[in-house]
């Protein structure tokens, strides 16, 4: 473990480290543009330029390695000056079209200049003009003439996905990123590039002019995507949900998230959701607070038990819930219904165990493993065969089902609602409206309830880690958790002044009231 | 605590007072009937007081040469007003050179406080603050100003050019 | 002055060109020689030589091939023969008139390293030469003298000839690692270094032509005959490529420690009428000479460090007072901008910057601030990019305008006053 002095602090790093990766580490700032920690060391931008003790010309901290007894520093005159020039170099031919471009407020050319630069241009020649909105693939467009050719992109194309549809075409200040004519930017994993761009140059089309990122707040996640469970951050506004973003655990995702994992924020936000409790049967259907259409969902599942015993009613749980949701309803219906009838409804079994080697796994649940758990310790052996058989003999009499957050991952939606509409009685908690579930024939209950976003908890990913994320934002507060649901079920009145509000207002401008001035 | 003053007894009488404010008031009738000219208020509103050109009254969207609108959409004004007024959608322009402008810009300007904080934001010279100030309506959606108003109204003949033109922008290279 | 023509002895006999005139002039003795030694021995003897690369960067030879690792299959022996530095055309004539003597030499060299494939990168200008090249090759393997089990030593050694495309950044040895591997011509991060992991991320050793052309009288005659020629720290004979305002330009082969001014009366001196302004000793990327200093120098790699320049790849520039220096300048910078890969930002866009700044004084738009601007600029492209590209268009700028800088004055004068502009101070 070598041992070197950083500014005159001491820090210790692995051997084989980098200075770069010592400054990371003794948590001081240090100007780069092409080295990412998740990335080969390309050794372009030549911002990170250090003085090292017993080296005359300065060295690049990102391809330097840390030798025990090193002294180094950047703050001296000579590596300021260089820095600073380094930023002009970088600044001579970028456009400065901050008020167009989405990264504008995150850029790392603005805070770098902010920070490291602040000095007056003397360039008074022509910038180099080049092609602007590129369309690059299904979700990444290009403007060259911001990109500062990095080569970050080239490089996750070329290492992280193997792909290698990315390349830098022509030579000097013609330089262009660019793909092969037919080989368009196509894979679960473009809109890394987009986030690893330290400029503007590379923009998501889903999120292209929708919202300027100064309006945006961020809040830790859990991908609900698949059963990898990416770390991710949600960033979200007065308005709902805009853009989900990798967050960084080298256990799980590294550095990085996939494309489908990046829409899972879409059917969160309000204009998607089931905002009222609904009530009746096919074509009658009566609206009412979520909190009574609970409360009358509980009394009938208790008027059905007394009549009929605990057979009479099934549970069914997916994958799509929290550990402590779970527990709450298993505790409400193992110990105080008796139940014994509950279900794990298994969305796609033939792909469970698909993974494209990177990231993205054919078990489109975030916790499946936490709900395998949650049965086993309620004692659940509950087998499909028993519910279909309990049905068709008119055995069972009501169906509670915890139905997908997400209804675009289970293709088996309408097939499942006409099996479980064969009971007398279905209660449903559902995020978000369902076609099939207002044509069911039974006399129905559909709850809504709060999504990932929105609530505090815990999902076992498939490795059987269990991460724990935070409430990020509320978008429908009348919706309830299954935590809250089981506790109505059970006919508590829920504690209305501690529950979550919603954001609501005009947007607000984090960028000025929170992080100072623009 | 607040002491209630009352009026004297003598002030209770309140004809001496009625009567000076009268003969005040005839004073200058006649005074102005033949002085017109120095009058000092206006026959509003067939007659209108002429204000600097650089009043902050209601706001102008510019445009460029061929009139379509300057903005860029880059919601500076809307991030800077105080009174969180201006309301603005982007879309993508088909044009690259012009990439982002506003599908909808609107100004609440029952909101608005008329601080011209917009027009300092702006770093296209896309919004400024002009010399008209009556807004009178019947109608509150009319206080609601949309891009058709706020650039092309007919009081403004087709619209106020930007300063700044992007075409010749990006001919010198800038 | 007489020319000591060691390497360039036969390069006016046309036979020479083909195995068999070669052949009769002594050809691959000096091979069979070789591979009766010690690699080790042959090692030791270039170092002993002092043989300093003759490419630019005037590395020495021996330590170079000491870096190899001791073990480690395979390595590589790269021949740089990507002649891009305006003003030389010396590895040009070798490679039309004396192929073989390049051939042997780099049997030689990989016979000492221990390399079992070598690979010539010539520039893709050089058609002929290519060709030239290809033919000695093919006639090299028909006569045993490449492939396996060359001569009866048990040494195999297979050689290929790669074209390159004409990018003067291929010349830099990690670009030309880069192209050969098939990928964009851009120099590599050192470390690691070629000797380390090089071309396919092996060991390899680039050397210019002429270095390995050396190689062979090196062998021939032991170190100590080879140290005869030249200075003590810059032993040896060197191929000069003089052009410019001379009456004679063209390649002479003296040894090294030569006074600048002997050379330029070797080559017929100046066009009658003319005065000597400039001279750029080592090619477009050295640091210009004014004439006192060119009439001081000699020519060795130490003298020419000493006064600020470098001798680089031998190609000697001479300059009268019939040019203009903003406009040389120009031309130099224009062709840095053109051929910088784009891989580092200091070079991509200061030789870019440059460039304009320079073209705009020429044109007559010029202002004060633009002379020291230029030597900001250069001053912060010096030695903050992977290869040394950014230098090479940095320090002719430097020199110019530190130099010249009453012609660069001059040049912003004239402008404001043919375009009746009045001077901003």
């Amino acid at each position: 473990m070598p041992k070197l002095k950083i500014n005159g602090k001491d820090v210790e790093v692995p051997a084989g480290a980098t200075i770069i990766q010592a400054y990371k580490a003794s948590g001081q700032d240090i100007c780069h543009y092409c080295w990412h920690p998740g990335l080969s060391v390309a050794g372009v931008c030549r911002l990170c330029m250090v003085q090292v003790e017993g080296i005359p010309k300065l060295q690049i901290a990102c391809n330097t390695e840390a030798k025990d007894g090193m002294v180094v520093n950047n703050n001296s005159e000579m590596v300021k000056e260089t820095v600073k020039w380094g930023l002009d170099f970088h600044l001579i031919n970028h456009p400065l079209d901050c008020p167009i471009c989405d990264q504008a407020g995150e850029c790392g050319l603005q805070d770098q200049y902010m920070q490291f630069g602040a000095y007056d241009p003397e360039m008074a020649e022509q910038k180099v003009k080049k092609s602007k909105v590129v369309d690059l693939g299904p979700t990444v467009v290009l403007d060259s003439e911001r990109c500062i050719l990095c080569s970050r992109c080239t490089r996750f194309c070329d290492e992280v996905t193997k792909t290698s549809e990315l390349g830098i075409f022509n030579r000097g200040d013609h330089s262009e990123i660019g793909i092969v004519e037919g080989k368009p930017l196509n894979n679960n994993y473009t809109l890394n590039t987009v986030d690893i761009c330290p400029v503007g140059a590379l923009t998501s089309k889903d999120f292209r002019f929708r919202q300027r990122v100064w309006y945006l707040k961020e809040a830790d996640s859990i991908c609900p995507g698949c059963s990898t469970g990416c770390n991710v951050k949600v960033h979200y506004n007065e308005e709902g949900l805009w853009r989900v973003k990798p967050r960084v655990n080298p256990d799980v995702n590294g550095h990085w998230m996939c494309d489908v994992g990046r829409n899972t924020y879409k059917y969160v936000n309000i204009k998607n959701r089931l905002l009222a409790g609904k009530v009746g049967r096919r074509d009658s259907w009566m609206e009412m607070s979520p909190n009574d259409a609970t409360r009358t969902a509980g009394m009938r599942l208790k008027d059905v038990v007394d009549k009929h015993g605990p057979e009479s009613v099934a549970l069914v749980l997916t994958g799509q819930y929290t550990n402590e949701e779970y527990k709450d309803l298993l505790v409400y219906f193992v110990t105080g219904l008796k139940l014994k009838n509950i279900f794990h409804w298994v969305n796609n079994p033939e792909k469970l165990n698909d993974f494209d080697g990177l990231l993205f796994r054919g078990d489109r649940n975030p916790n499946t493993k936490g709900l395998e758990a949650a049965l086993k310790l309620a004692g659940s052996k509950g087998r499909w065969e028993d519910l279909q058989a309990g049905l068709n003999g008119k055995k069972i009499k009501a169906v509670v089902v915890a139905g997908p957050e997400d209804q675009s991952v289970y293709p088996d939606m309408n097939e499942k609602v006409a099996l479980f509409a064969q009971a007398d009685n279905l209660v449903w908690f559902t995020a978000c409206p369902s076609d099939a579930l207002n044509g069911s024939g039974a006399e129905t209950w559909q709850i809504p309830v709060k999504t990932h976003a929105e609530k505090a908890g815990t999902f076992t990913n498939f490795q059987g880690k269990e991460q724990k994320f935070p409430l990020a934002t509320t978008i429908v507060p009348q919706a309830l958790t299954l935590s809250e649901a089981a506790e109505v079920l059970a006919g508590k009145e829920l504690n209305w002044a501690l529950r979550p509000k919603s954001l609501g207002g005009a947007k607000n401008n984090y960028a000025t009231t929170e992080r100072g001035a623009l | 605590m607040s002491l209630v003053k009352r009026p004297s007894p003598a002030a209770q009488w309140y004809l001496p007072g009625i009567l000076a404010g009268m003969w005040f008031t005839l004073k200058k009738m006649i005074y102005n009937i033949f002085n017109q000219k120095k009058m000092v208020t206006l026959n509003y509103p067939e007659e209108k007081y002429e204000y600097s050109p650089r009043f902050k009254g209601n706001h102008v969207l510019t445009v460029k040469k061929d009139g379509s609108i300057r903005c860029t959409a880059c919601m500076l004004c809307a991030t800077n007003c105080p009174a969180q007024c201006i309301k603005i959608t982007a879309a993508e322009h088909d044009d690259p050179t012009v990439e982002k402008y506003p599908i909808a810009y609107e100004i609440d300007v029952l909101r608005c406080v008329y601080c011209g904080f917009c027009e300092e934001a702006c770093p296209v010279d896309a919004i400024r603050m002009g010399p008209e100030w009556q807004t009178a309506g019947l109608a509150g959606s009319k206080f609601t100003y949309d891009i058709q108003q706020l650039a092309y109204r007919p009081q403004l003949k087709g619209g106020v050019q930007s300063v700044l033109d992007d075409q010749e922008r990006h001919k010198k290279g800038i | 002055m007489q020319q000591t023509k060691l390497l360039s002895e036969h390069y006016d006999k046309p036979e020479f060109q083909n195995l068999d005139g070669y052949k009769k002039h002594g050809g691959y003795a000096v091979l069979a020689k070789a591979l009766k030694m010690d690699p080790k021995a042959i090692i030791e003897e270039v170092k002993a030589s002092g043989l300093r690369g003759r490419g630019g960067a005037g590395f020495p030879t021996g330590t170079k091939w000491s870096f190899l690792p001791a073990n480690g299959e395979p390595r590589y022996l790269l021949c740089n023969a990507d002649e891009g530095e305006p003003g030389t055309f010396k590895d040009r004539l070798m490679m039309e008139r004396a192929p073989h003597q390049l051939i042997e030499g780099m049997i030689i060299s990989a016979f000492a390293i221990g390399s079992k494939k070598s690979y010539i990168y010539i520039r893709g200008e050089y058609d002929y030469s290519i060709a030239c090249v290809r033919k000695a090759i093919d006639e090299a393997y028909k006569a045993g003298l490449l492939g396996k089990n060359i001569l009866g030593s048990g040494f195999d050694h297979d050689m290929d000839v790669y074209a390159g495309a004409g990018a003067y950044i291929c010349g830099e040895e990690t670009g030309m690692i880069s192209s050969i591997e098939g990928l964009k011509g851009q120099p590599k991060l050192k470390p690691p270094f070629p000797a380390v992991q090089g071309y396919l991320r092996k060991p390899t050793i680039v050397n210019n032509v002429e270095t390995l052309a050396a190689v062979k009288y090196i062998i021939r005659d032991g170190a100590a005959a080879y140290r005869k020629y030249g200075t003590e720290k810059s032993p040896g004979t060197k191929l000069f490529s003089v052009s410019g305002n001379v009456t004679k330009p063209g390649n002479i082969e003296v040894p090294l420690g030569i006074s600048l001014k002997d050379m330029i009366e070797m080559c017929g001196g100046l066009k009658p009428g003319r005065k000597l302004k400039a001279v750029i000793p080592g090619g477009s990327s050295a640091p210009v000479l004014t004439a006192d200093e060119a009439m001081k120098a000699t020519m060795d790699y130490e003298c020419l460090a000493q006064m600020g320049s470098m001798l680089g790849s031998g190609a000697v520039i001479i300059i009268d007072d019939s040019n203009s220096m903003v406009d040389l300048l120009d031309v130099i910078m224009h062709f840095y901008h053109h051929e910088s890969c784009g891989q580092c930002t200091p070079c991509r866009e200061g030789t870019g910057w440059l460039s304009k700044i320079v073209h705009r004084i020429l044109k007559g738009d010029g202002e004060p601030k633009d002379i020291d601007l230029i030597k900001k600029v250069s001053e912060q492209m010096m030695g903050k990019t992977i290869c040394a590209l950014s230098d090479a268009a940095a320090m002719p700028a430097i020199s110019f305008v530190t130099k010249f800088r009453g012609e660069f004055e001059q040049h912003l004068q004239k402008a404001r006053t043919t375009s009746g502009g009045v001077a901003h101070a």
